[in-house]
């Protein structure tokens, strides 16, 4: 743990407490295994003592802005973290007066569960171009940071290549133990909608049975309203009980927003997204 | 084409350019395969990839949407959009192993009735060679 | 007196049970425990703390038509069962056998659910104690034991050479191979599990209906359906009649309390939308209303909430914090 970086949150955050600029701070304390982490969230001076961050930091916690909007917080983001935020301003779900920025400069995470923890990195933080987050009023600085610079889309190329009918056996497998939680859509700050189309009853899209093909449904839906929007935090890939690979299922698509339209979301929150603009000429795969 | 096996398409044509080119084909007793439905719809930029994924599920094995020649969409800018959503879908259906060809793109204006004809037709025989949407 | 089956032995029933029910067992399916149906034995794992979902799915199964309407006179016909052949469970540690006992409670007591009352009837269980547990496991403290045989029809305990065998119904005694020896050996002692307080704990949450406790806790709630889905003892489902071509059918599916919309009513409006109160009704149901009426907490100790909830929201502590707030107010 690195104790200098935690003293400047936990410093920085009793401030915002005490004199009231913030309602409360989103943050981090050391989950009931400990050995983990998990989100929390201090709305006393008092209560900053426990907020830690380390590699177990896994978590999003910019999604909980959505939850607070009418309160001004303050919130512990890694650099991909305040990508979400720069999405959410963008699409104007956050003021950003409402919200005071505490960025970290990240180390990268482990691959953790309950009561345990990887020694390896997550596979986004070892293609992960950032080092300061894009947007914040505060920045915790940690001992300095050294991370492996690998190829983002190895194993979405991988994919790419394999013959048609091995992609589709695999993908099908994989949606078939879909047990529709929404795990993934309820940890990912993208995915804000008051009313998901999956509730939709009129019409129809999805309905409530569990079954392969409705789970196709959600899950290619999901992915592609993610299209241009998605961040790469991976939380869904982590959340989901039954291992369903949604980081492979979604960076498809951030692959293929970067190589058409030159565009990765979340970096800057005044950029218009590619699905809301468009240009007179361009060869897109499919003219003649 | 296997005289057992009819494949199942749905068309989503804009108003403005393409169903009136598919009327034109009508009116001029040009023929076609019968095997698509056409759907109406002000602009092929209002087709959401929700409407494609669920023709899918229920058994369709191709779809098609055809808009206005990107530049003369009668809304202006509706089929841009929809030339970008559905560049990415295709990708996307590809990559899940649903296969690109089941979805197909075109731009027909309301004089191109031939030009209609031959796309469906077309669209008709590739979709008959590669199956019905089985596992789904 | 207990009977012992060797390894070899085991195979062979398996095998014998395979060829006449089907038989669901725990499986490797990448990186995963599930309950699965086999054709083969080499499928079944015994190497697992537990499954990564209960075994309720085979009673309550997460999508199940109830019956569907064929003809046009209007009379709907229920489908039958989808159990054609009877049906054994394999593997199923203590705590889940008792999952299924405390579902009996709603799905059996009358008028008694159907489909559930016919699964049930026709599905034998053979349970596996435990010889270690997990560091989620709490079973002890909420009325189960890792060697608990209360609730299956057979229970085997691992030792060296096989396993001791333990007949606890008529209907395991009809089950079991022909040729079992006696055991020569003693059931081994259950392994220690923390213990978790939970005596005061249904009148705690009686007590603290409407302390903070629960907005914050919800705070970082996502509102997710993990719990309620991987839980061996949670059970509401949502009913929906979908046209299906002519042949309408009444489909049932797993739901959860805590997914938004869950309480909303016609007219859009929902009592019960806000964050704390849909936590809040989760363990209100386990450790309140359950008991009331069944006389028995809702909840078997497996820890599956505890491993798979995303932010880490952990029963134990909840139940330890409820029972302390009782403790401060001195009530």
């Amino acid at each position: 743990m690195d104790s200098e970086l935690i003293q400047q949150i936990r410093y920085q955050a009793r401030d915002l407490l005490e004199s009231g600029t913030v309602k409360g701070v989103i943050g981090y304390e050391r989950a009931s295994d400990g050995l983990t982490a998990r989100p929390f969230f201090a709305y006393e001076p008092a209560a900053v003592e426990r907020l830690i961050f380390d590699e177990t930091c896994s978590h999003n916690l910019a999604r909980y802005l959505v939850d607070k909007k009418n309160e001004k917080m303050a919130v512990v983001v890694k650099p991909c973290d305040s990508r979400a935020i720069n999405l959410l301003l963008n699409e104007e779900q956050i003021k950003r007066d409402m919200v005071f920025v505490i960025g970290v400069t990240c180390p990268g995470v482990v691959e953790t569960s309950w009561n345990h923890k990887d020694e390896e990195l997550q596979a986004r933080c070892k293609t992960c171009q950032l080092v300061e987050p894009p947007v914040y009023d505060f920045l915790a600085n940690g001992e300095a940071v050294e991370r492996p610079q690998g190829e983002p889309y190895l194993d979405v190329q991988q994919m790419e290549t394999k013959p048609i009918t091995e992609r589709k056996a695999f993908w099908s497998e994989q949606f078939d133990r879909c047990i529709r939680c929404y795990a993934c859509r309820q940890v990912c700050p993208g995915c804000y909608c008051p009313e998901c189309f999956v509730e939709q009853l009129n019409p129809l899209w999805v309905g409530i049975r569990i079954a392969p093909k409705e789970n196709e449904l959600w899950q290619i839906m999901r992915a592609f309203h993610l299209a241009g929007r998605c961040i790469g935090c991976d939380e869904c890939e982590r959340v989901c009980p039954v291992d369903i690979p949604l980081s492979l299922l979604n960076r498809k698509l951030e692959k293929e927003v970067k190589e058409l339209f030159d565009f990765q979301a979340g970096l800057n929150p005044e950029e218009q997204p590619p699905l809301a603009t468009f240009k007179k000429e361009e060869k897109l795969g499919f003219e003649e | 084409m296997n005289s057992e096996y009819q494949p199942k398409i749905i068309g989503f044509l804009c108003n403005w350019c393409s169903y009136a080119g598919a009327d034109m084909a009508g009116t001029s007793r040009m023929r076609y395969e019968p095997n698509i439905r056409i759907i109406r719809v002000p602009c092929s930029g209002r087709v959401d990839p929700i409407l494609l994924l669920k023709c899918f599920q229920q058994g369709v094995d191709g779809v098609l949407v055809s808009g206005c020649h990107p530049g003369d969409c009668h809304y202006n800018e509706g089929n841009y959009h929809a030339r970008r959503k559905f560049a990415l879908l295709r990708d996307l259906l590809d990559y899940l192993g649903i296969g690109k060809e089941r979805l197909r793109i075109e731009w027909c204006s309301a004089s191109e009735g031939q030009r209609f004809v031959d796309k469906v037709s077309n669209f008709t025989k590739e979709i008959a060679e590669l199956g019905p949407r089985s596992g789904s | 007196m207990n009977l012992f089956i060797s390894r070899d032995e085991l195979i062979r029933w398996l095998d014998q049970l395979l060829r006449e029910r089907i038989l669901a067992a725990p499986v490797q399916v990448q990186g995963l425990t599930l309950f699965q149906p086999i054709s083969k034995v080499e499928e079944v794992t015994l190497d697992f703390g537990n499954t990564t979902l209960s075994p309720k799915e085979w009673f309550l199964p997460p999508t199940e038509t109830l019956f569907s309407m064929q003809g046009n006179d209007g009379h709907p016909q229920l489908v039958p069962s989808t159990i054609e052949k009877d049906a054994v469970i394999f593997g199923l540690r203590p705590c889940d056998a008792k999952g299924i006992a405390l579902m009996d409670g709603p799905f059996l007591r009358e008028p008694g659910d159907a489909l559930y009352q016919e699964r049930r009837a026709r599905t034998s269980l053979i349970g596996l104690s435990c010889r270690q547990v997990q560091p989620e496991c709490f079973c002890t403290s909420v009325g189960s034991a890792p060697n608990d045989s209360s609730h299956v029809d057979i229970l085997l305990t691992e030792i060296e050479n096989g396993y001791i065998v333990q007949v606890i119904t008529e209907k395991g005694k009809a089950l079991l191979p022909e040729g079992l020896t006696e055991s020569k050996e003693e059931l081994p002692a259950p392994p220690e599990l923390q213990a978790v307080p939970t005596k005061e704990v249904t009148q705690a949450v009686r007590e603290f209906f409407d302390n903070p406790y629960w907005e914050q806790l919800a705070d970082r709630c996502l509102h997710c359906n993990i719990c309620a889905y991987v839980c061996p003892t949670c059970y509401c489902f949502d009913v929906r009649d979908y046209p299906n071509k002519g042949n309408p059918e009444r489909v049932r599916s797993w739901d959860s309390c805590q997914s938004t919309g869950f309480t909303r009513i016609a007219g859009g409006y929902d009592p019960r939308a806000a964050k704390g109160a849909r936590l809040r009704q989760r363990f209100s149901h386990k450790l309140l209303y359950f008991p009331e009426e069944f006389q028995d907490i809702a909840c078997v100790g497996c820890g599956r909430c505890v491993k798979s909830c995303p932010v880490n929201i952990d029963i134990r502590e909840v139940m330890s914090d409820l029972q302390q707030l009782e403790a401060k107010s001195g009530s």
